[in-house]
Parts: C-alpha cells; structure tokens; sequence
C-alpha cells in the first residue's frame, strides 16, 4: 500500500514539472520558423560562421594577401593567388592583394585560427551557418562569396558586417561602383 | 684542433677558427647578423654575444663578440649565461626600433634571419614608441627589389658586393642613424652577381624582384634538388613551384662549386619555364596549320614517320640530359647520332675531354683557393659567370699568406684587407677583349686567339723548355738549333703584332711562368670561349709544364651549356655530317632533340637539312624557328620539370630532380621510348623509370658507370620513408585541386627519385644529393644550409653532391705541340670573334623578361684606329657577311679590341647560328 502511494507521488511530481513547462516562455528557438531574415536564429556574438573578408574604411580590401591564414590553418582549406596592386587596379591597401581566395567548406572545422593569424583582421568569423548543400563543390567558397560589401556610406560610421546581419553570401560589389 | 668549453662542457674545434664558427659547427643555436660564412667576421652588429671566461674559478666573465674571438685552446665561454642573453636580446631590441611591424607584407617574411634571430633571443614586446627613421627605396633594375626600411646595418651587403664580388656602383651612405645601402642614383645593379643580395642580406631589403610578380611563401613553395642549365658550370639551385608555375631560383649549397652564390643568369633565367610560348600539347603541323594533337595520337604518328624512314637522323642536344641523348642514341643508333653542334664545337669539345682525363682539374672551390692564374682567352665574367666570383678570390690568396704571418686570422675580414690593402695576387689575363675581371688582374694582355696561344705556349716554354716541342721533332738539326727555331716559333721574338697592347711578349711570358711557378696552388683557366683548339692547347701545356716542374698545378676549362661534354661522351657527331647523311638518303625522318638549330648552325644549312628530310620532328620546350618546321612537336620538359643527369665543365655528372609536374609535358627520353615503341621497337618499353634509362647507360658506356652513382636510385627510403619536396608547412593542400575534385586528390607519384610530391616524408636530413630546401628547426631562412654542412662553409654531411667521372691522373701528360703562327691581321678584312654577354649570349635565360631587358641589341665592336681607318663612326649602320649569309648592325667602338679583330655578341637573334671566328669585310650599308 505505501508502495503504491509512493509511485503516485512520484508520477504526480514529474508531471507537474512538466505541467509547469508547458506554461514557460519558450527558450528553444524557433528556428526556421522564427521572424525576421535570421528565421528566429540567435547567435553569440563569438559565434563561428561563414568567413567575412573584410574592407578598411576606404572601401579596399584588407587582406594584404600575406598567406598567414592559410599557413595557419590546421585543414589546410584555404587557397590564395597573390597579385600586385597598381596604380589603375587597386584593390587593397598594400602591394599585393588576394586576387583569388578561396575557402573549401568541406575541410574548414571554423577553428578560428586564420582569424587569429591575420595581422589585418582582414578575414573574421560571420555568422553565416545554413551551408548544406547536394553538390560538395559548392562548398568552395570564393572571395566573391566572402568579401563585404562596399558600404553605400564610406566612412567611420559605415556598417561593415552587413554580411552577419544577411547572414552569409552577401552579393558582390565590384570596387568603384 | 683545440678544445673549448661550452657552458662547461668540452668540444673539439678547429683552431683556426672563430668562436662563432666553432659554435655553429656544433651545432650550437647562436644569433648572428653581421658574420657571413663566406664573408668572415667584422664584427659590426653585436648580436653574437657570449660570455667568456677566463679559467673554471672565474664566475664574472666579460661578455665579447664570438665571431671576433678566436676559438683558442681552453677558451671557457657561455652561450647561456643569463648576462649574454639579456645582451643579445637588448642587440635585437635596438635594431628593431626602427625596422618596420610588418612582416606579413614583407617578402623575406617566413624565410628571414632576422625573424628567425628576433625569435631566437626571445624578444617579443615593442617598447619604443617613437617614430621610425623612413627612407626613400630605389629602383635597381629588374631583378633586385629595394625596401630600405627594414635595413638593420649589418653591412654585409656592401661587404658582399664591394669586396666580395668586386661590383663598383652600390655602397653606403649618411652617417650614424641614417646609413643608407644603395646606389648613387636610381639605376640597374652593375654586377652579374647583384642577385645574392636577396640572400645575403638577412632581412628584406634586397628581395627577388621577379618572384615579387608571382610571389608565393617559401613555406608554400614545392622545391626539387636542381642543377643550373644556364651555362657549364653547373651550380646547384633549388627551384621553387606553387599552383603549377615555376616561382623562383635559390641557391642550393654546393661546397665545390657554388657555394653560398649563384650569377644572376642562374638565378633570374628560370622566368623561360613559364613562358607564353612553352609548347604545352603535342602538335601536328599539316597545310602550314600547326594544331595540338592528343598525346596518343601525336605518338603513333611519330612512330609511322619513324616506321616508314629509310633512316632515321638524332640531332642530340647539350642542354638536354644525358639520359634523353642516350634515349636518342639508342634509338637511331650510334652512326646517326648527331650533335646540334659544329665539327669545330665538337672538335674543341673532344679536346676538352681530352684535356680533362688527363689533368688535375680545378673545381670553383679549387679555383678559390688557387694563389696564381692565368687565364686564356676566357671572357670569364660572361662565359663561365661564378667563376668570375672565385677567381675575384683567388687574388686574395696571396696576401693570405702575407696576412698569415702577421698573424692575423684569415677570418678577421677587415683586418685582413686592411693588412693587405691593394695588394693582389697574380691573376693574368689574356684575353681578346677587356673584361670585367681587369680591374683585379695583375697583368692584361689582348691578342687575336692565336696571339694567346701563343703566349700560353711561350710560358710553358719558358717553365720547361722541353715544353716547345723538341722531343717530338724529328727534324735534322742540331739540339741547339732546334731550340732557337721552336723559341723562335713559339715567342715569334720581338714585339707583337702591331696595334696589340705594347705589353713585351717574351717578358711578359716570363712574368706569367715565374708567378706560377713561385705558387703553391697554380691554375690555368681557359675554355670554349673564344673557339680556339691552340689556346685549349696551350693552357694544357702550361699546367703540364707546371706539373713537371712538381707544382700541384690543375686547369679548370669553361665550356659552352650544361651538358657539352655530356653530349659529347656519348659520342655525338657534328650536324655537317648529318647535313651530309640528309642530303645523302631520300625518305630519311629526323629527330630533333631540344635544339633549335637555327642557333646552332648557318642559317642555309638548316634551311638545306630540314628540306631534304622527309619528316621532321622536334621535341622542346619553346616554339622556334626550328619547330616551326617540324611536322610533329612533343612538348619537352625542362630542367624543372624533369630528371635526369648533365656532366659540368669539371666533368661532374649531378642529377637534376622535377619540381613542377605539368601534364602533358614529358621528359624527352619517355617521348622518344613512346615513339620507338609505337614504331614497333619494342625493346625500348622495358624504360619504366629514370634509373631503368641510367642502368642502360652504364652498361652501354663503361666510361659513364659512375653516372648512376650521382645521386640514390628511385629506391631508397629514409626510414622506409620518401623526402618530401615541400616543407611541413605547406598550405592549401587539400583546397587547391578543388575546383577539380574536392576529394584531395592523390599527389602525383614519382616514379624516377626518393624524393615525394608531399609533405609528408621523413623529416630527417637527406643525403647531400637530395636536398631540395634548405630549412632546420629555428632556421627559417637561407643560413639554415649551417645545419647541413659537416663544417660551417665546408662540405655538406656525407659529402657534396655528383660524381667527378675523370680521376686526377698520376703524373703530367704529353705536351701538345703544334704552336699557332703568328696572327696576321688583314687589310680591309676583320677577324670577326665571339663576345659574350652573361645576359644575352644563353638560349634559354634570354627568354626571360629581365634577362631580355639587360640583353645587348645587335652590334658589330671594331677598334677606334681601325673605325677611323675605314672612315666609321659609331653608330654607323655596318655588315658583315660570313657563311654566305650578312649581318647588319650598329658599329660599336671597342677601344680594347686587337688589331685586325671585329666582335659580335653572339646569342643575340641577329647572330644566331653565325659561325665564329670567321673572317669577314666589315662595310657601311645606308
Ligand atoms: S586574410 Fe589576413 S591572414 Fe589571410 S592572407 Fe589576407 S591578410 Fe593575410
Ligand atoms: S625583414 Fe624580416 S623581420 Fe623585417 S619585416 Fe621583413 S620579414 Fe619581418
Ligand atoms: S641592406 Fe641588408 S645587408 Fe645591407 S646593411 Fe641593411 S640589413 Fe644588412
Ligand atoms: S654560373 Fe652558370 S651554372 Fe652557375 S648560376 Fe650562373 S649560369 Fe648557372
Ligand atoms: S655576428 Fe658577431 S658581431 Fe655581428
């Protein structure tokens, strides 16, 4: 008899905590149905993503293309072709630039150490994550796909991660225009 | 040898040496900027600090400067000492206050002495928080880049390139904080050598102008054990390849030939590899239509031209490897085996192995230590480019020995220049024109060849009389007579020809012997250079002279490509006969083997060969003017992309190693095993490899069998293990065939050497032949060859790399003795001769943009008398006509050219195939 009063006991606390959640706020989030261009995801602000490759206030690339990311890099994922800025075509603020950059999605684990080795904070973590695709090859990421944006407004208060905020591919634009 | 005491623990050293020397030899990690191995000790930049004690009870110790320390018996130092490593740390700290924080846009960075010295002492936090001294950079010609910033004043740069290497227009300027390294004025370097500047200075001032267009990180860089194909010599190099494209030459530490140094041509000639007109695909020509054809196809072609021929013709090739000449050999056989080369180039060829079998032969290293020469008739600056750098040594040895005596080491640099001042040793020029050697000769001479034969002759005599001749005449006569004929014969008594340098013959000779004679290590140097047999002859005769008189006396000879004598081993014979062979059978198929015969021969013959040849084909790496002909192309590999073996002028066999791994292109001996087999010749499919090739070399030439031994077969493995070509911190590797496959591919195998297309391998140090990078825990950049050397400036561990296939011979050889006459110059006609330019005069590197830049234009030199002789100016468009063809170009006045001698720059398109000395009217045109 005590046996049996004890399990009731038992079954009706659990059910009351789970009576209780029913009623909570929701803390799960409501991703893909969730408002707003993220579909309800929330990030940490340290949170991994997408690579950004990032401008200087001038609008130039910053990545000065000196190969420390991809020395750095422990699945050896990232390719650069350096090439020279001239006068006519300058895409960065040093000599050289990264006329081709590439980053194989299907190799980075989003370690951080690129970040870490660029002595420009050229290229940084966005949040960019919805990268499951049928085709491997897609997941070789090109500068194109990484580089933010020419801000519309140049200057201090230029939003440079346009390319968190749209999380991920933002479209090119080419300098100048 | 003496024993010194590091951090309390004995070590044997040579005593000879300095502390620093000693340390690094044992292997000790101690910083250093200003002490070069090659350069010695000055003593300027205080970073080789160490503490030296005087006895075991001495705690104190002084702090002083290893590299200016002797290593002496007993000497009690501290590399450890807390006191020496906060010195050395602060050294560091002061030189950085002003060297720029940038090495991510620095092209040193990642293969930089002062990166790898920073580390070294541990200073890691930037105090100073002041303005940097700033300077403007230089513009320094197309090879040598200038970022003067991130100079720290070590000084080796001038040293390098005003002592060392003789060079006049670079020095330093300002005073105190402001010494500036540089050019008076914005302008190409001078020296042939400027180049070493990338490696010498151990920052990134001086960087490689030509790799700045294409740059890749030395950490990312594919890099294959290398031989230079620029000229004979053969120094050794380290090619570098990234994303399929040839990035860049360094230097690859070879203790008998280069050493620390290569010549400009070697260094910055490479750019041809990745030349617009590389031959990239088999082609077809038909209808005047040249198209690409598959491999398969293009080889099956090749075989029904060679099936369908009544014979087959080889013209082999001296820049192509000893295995493809063989290939080539086998193939057609030993009759139609030809050279792309005259009866007169493979006459003074035979000669030159002649010569080398049978007399002590100088290595550069041994020309370096030589403490008198003469040199006959070499323009050796421009022919033979590093010797040029050891002989501006071998002046220095003679005060060496001055020096010695003052007891001053000979590594304590400026106190032994100091002490020597001016003082030079005896270097002896005879050449046709002036060189750039001049300015160290103790005594110039300029004569027609066959003025210098003479001359060469006249000392052999003058060092043994025997020397004339007389033993082998069988003429009547008596003794006496005889000796006052052949002396007469010889020195032609008197004075020279008219218009040559008022230089007394006789005496002259005699100066020449009796500096030879009073040497401890004489030297003769001659060569292919000015494409005379008596001068081979008469150097030969002057070190047998030598040798009977028990000097230790050896001849160093400069021939024309990296595998000259290669070729000529395997018994090439000249194109006239094949010429002959061609216009002799009907129906005949020729093959022709990384020559463009155009430069080779007179342009009418060619034209004549490739006409009566009823099918053509070529294998090479550029279009030219010869496989624009040929009805069927192969694209051969070049040096960096093939393996294979080339005999240097010291008859040194060294293989060569493939650093970049093209597609379609492949070594022309597996062209050639292709085509044969196709042809139905199906013995030649048992060639699977590189080794396969040289095992059949060896037994085909017993003279070649060391050949095999130049470098470990395929087979070996370190620990079971391949050497990799790229560093361990190669990057990019699984992302750079992506866009083919985004599974890594597999890395190409390679079947042909121990060495893998990886990074992955055994980590450990390769034997000497295999080096292909130099790099050692902490030594990031070029000093790292320290840790491969069984001495610091010594030989490599195990030995440095190649086999020499002559042996010393026991005792002096034969004179030669047919002395030329004297030369008679000619009214109205001109002996024209050969002048060289060591950017210019090479087939391959003139392909590069830079060495294009600096190459001369088109020029016919003459003497100022003569010009005005036959009312010419400079200027003056001339022509010439030699071998039914003519040649027009600018007169250029050439104060130093003997009388009755014209010069032309060979290798320049102009003169291609020109066919020298030959005498020719030299007339004004409108
Ligand atoms: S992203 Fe940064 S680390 Fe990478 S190459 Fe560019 S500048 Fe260098
Ligand atoms: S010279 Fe060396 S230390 Fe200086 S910026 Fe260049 S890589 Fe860095
Ligand atoms: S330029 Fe280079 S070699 Fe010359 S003093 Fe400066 S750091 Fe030394
Ligand atoms: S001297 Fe000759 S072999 Fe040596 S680097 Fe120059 S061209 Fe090459
Ligand atoms: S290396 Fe010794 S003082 Fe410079």
């Amino acid at each position: 008899m005590p046996t049996i009063l004890k399990d009731i006991a038992a079954i009706a606390k659990g059910m009351s905590i789970t009576f209780m959640e029913m009623f909570q706020p929701t803390v799960v989030e409501n991703y893909p149905d969730g408002p707003g261009p993220l579909r309800g995801a929330k990030f940490q602000e340290r949170y991994r993503g997408v690579h950004v490759l990032q401008r200087d206030e001038n609008g130039l690339e910053k990545c000065v293309a000196c190969f420390l990311c991809a020395a750095a890099c422990p699945s050896n994922c990232i390719y650069i072709e350096a090439a020279e800025n001239t006068e006519e075509n300058r895409v960065s603020g040093a000599e050289r630039y990264a006329k081709v950059y590439n980053i194989d999605y299907n190799r980075c684990i989003f370690c951080g150490y690129c970040v870490e080795a660029c002595p420009t904070d050229a290229i940084t973590h966005g949040h960019g994550f919805e990268l499951a695709t049928f085709n491997a090859s897609s997941l070789v990421y090109r500068k194109e796909q990484m580089l933010a944006p020419i801000p519309a407004h140049i200057g201090a208060n230029a939003v440079f991660n346009q390319a968190e905020v749209l999380g991920g591919a933002p479209a090119q634009v080419a300098p100048g225009e | 040898m003496a024993t010194i005491y590091v951090d309390g623990k004995p070590h044997q050293v040579d005593a000879q040496q300095n502390l620093l020397h000693a340390c690094l030899t044992l292997g000790f990690n101690l910083p250093y900027f200003c002490w070069h191995p090659a350069l010695g000790s000055v003593g300027a930049c205080r970073q080789c600090a160490v503490k030296q004690f005087r006895s075991p009870e001495d705690k104190h110790g002084r702090l002083v400067m290893a590299c200016m320390t002797p290593a002496s018996e007993g000497a009690q130092i501290s590399i450890a000492d807390p006191e020496a490593v906060a010195f050395r740390k602060g050294i560091i700290e002061g030189m950085m206050e002003n060297h720029p924080h940038d090495c991510p846009v620095c092209d040193e960075g990642g293969e930089c002495h002062l990166q790898d010295m920073t580390v070294m002492t541990g200073h890691d936090y930037r105090r100073y928080e002041f303005p940097k001294r700033t300077f403007r950079n230089q513009y320094l010609g197309p090879f040598v880049n200038h970022e003067m910033n991130r100079c720290i004043q070590c000084y080796r740069c001038v040293r390098f390139y005003r002592e060392y290497a003789g060079g006049q227009d670079f020095n330093v300027f300002g005073i105190r904080n402001l010494a500036y390294f540089g050019r008076h004025e914005d302008g190409v370097l001078e020296s042939e050598f400027a180049g070493n500047l990338d490696e010498v200075c151990p920052t990134g001032v001086f960087t490689d102008a030509t790799h700045k267009h294409h740059y890749t990180r030395k950490w990312d860089m594919q890099f294959a054990p290398s031989i230079c194909v620029h000229c004979g010599l053969g120094c050794n190099i380290s090619p570098g390849e990234r994303y399929g494209m040839l990035r860049r030459i360094v230097n690859r530490y070879h203790g008998d030939i280069n050493g620390y140094f290569l010549c400009d041509r070697g260094r910055y000639g490479y750019e041809f590899v990745n030349s617009e007109q590389r031959i990239r695909q088999p082609q077809i020509r038909s209808n005047g239509q040249i198209q690409p054809v598959p491999k398969q196809q293009a080889i099956e072609e090749g075989g029904r031209f060679i099936a369908s021929a009544t014979t087959v013709i080889g013209i082999g090739s001296s820049r192509a490897s000893l295995e493809s000449n063989f290939a080539l050999r086998m193939a057609v056989g030993a009759n139609h085996f030809f050279a792309g080369a005259s009866t007169q180039e493979l006459q003074l060829l035979h000669l030159t192995l002649e010569i080398l079998r049978t007399t002590p032969v100088a290595s550069l290293r041994d020309v370096e230590d030589s403490d008198a020469v003469l040199v006959l008739g070499e323009d050796v600056s421009n022919y033979a480019p590093r010797m040029a750098l050891s002989l501006r040594q071998s002046v220095r040895q003679q005060p060496f020995a001055m020096t010695d005596k003052l007891k001053i080491p000979r590594w304590l640099d400026h106190a032994v220049r100091e002490a020597a001042q001016e003082h030079k040793g005896p270097l002896f020029m005879a050449t046709v024109a002036a060189t750039r050697l001049d300015d160290v000769a103790t005594d110039t001479y300029r004569g027609a060849p066959d003025e210098i034969a003479r001359l060469g002759y006249a000392v052999a005599r003058t060092l043994d009389p025997e020397a004339a001749g007389l033993r082998a005449t069988t003429a009547s006569g008596s003794l006496a007579g005889q000796i006052v004929r052949a002396v007469r014969a010889v020195t032609g008594l008197g004075k020279p020809p008219s218009g040559a340098p008022d230089a007394d013959f006789e005496t002259m000779a005699q100066r020449i012997a009796q500096a030879l004679n009073g040497a401890e290590r004489p030297l003769v140097i001659s060569g292919l250079g000015c494409r005379s047999g008596p001068v081979l002859k008469a150097a030969a005769n002057v070190v047998r002279a030598l040798q009977r008189n028990g000097k230790p006396a050896r001849i160093a000879l400069a021939v024309p490509e990296c595998n000259s004598l290669g070729l000529a081993m395997l018994g090439a014979k000249p194109f006239e006969e094949a010429l002959a062979v061609a216009r002799e059978h009907s129906g005949t198929t020729a093959i022709m083997l990384e020559n463009d015969l155009y430069r080779q021969a007179p342009g009418s013959d060619v034209d004549v060969f490739l006409r009566s040849a009823n099918h053509l084909i070529a294998l090479d790496h550029l279009q030219n003017r010869t496989t624009a002909t040929a009805e069927l192309t192969f694209p051969a590999a070049t040096f960096a992309e093939s393996d294979g073996t080339l005999v240097n002028n010291e008859g040194r066999a060294q293989r060569f190693f493939q650093a970049l791994t093209p597609q379609e292109i492949q070594e022309s001996w597996r062209w050639l095993r292709d085509i044969f087999v196709a042809a139905g010749r199906r013995e030649f499919s048992a060639w699977k490899t590189l080794d396969d090739v040289i095992q059949s070399l060896v037994s085909e030439f017993p003279d070649l069998a060391q050949v095999a031994e130049a470098a470990p077969a395929a087979s070996f493995r370190m620990a079971g293990e391949k050497i990799p070509r790229q560093p361990h911190r190669y990057s990019g590797r699984t992302a750079m065939l992506a866009n083919i496959n985004v599974s890594e591919p597999k890395p190409p195998d390679d079947p042909d050497s121990s060495l893998s297309y990886s990074m992955e391998g055994n980590p450990d140090q390769p034997p000497a032949a295999l080096i292909p990078f130099a790099w050692a825990g902490g030594w990031n950049s070029y000093q790292a060859w320290n840790k491969f050397q069984e001495e610091i400036a010594g030989p490599l561990r195990g030995g440095n790399p190649g086999v020499r296939l002559f042996q010393p011979p026991a005792q002096a050889g034969e004179y030669f003795q047919d002395a030329p006459k004297r030369f008679q110059p000619r009214e109205g006609e001109w002996l024209v001769v050969p002048l060289y330019h060591v950017f210019g005069s090479e087939e391959l590197s003139i392909l590069s943009p830079g060495v294009k830049q600096l190459s001369p234009k088109p020029y016919i030199a003459m003497n100022d008398e003569h010009a005005k002789g036959a009312g010419l100016q400079a200027e003056d468009m001339v022509e010439l006509a030699i071998g039914g063809a003519s040649y027009r170009a600018a007169l250029q006045i050439r104060p130093d050219l003997p009388v009755g001698i014209a010069g032309v720059p060979v290798g320049v398109d102009l003169f291609a195939g020109i066919q020298l000395p030959a005498w020719s009217k030299i007339e004004r045109v409108s």
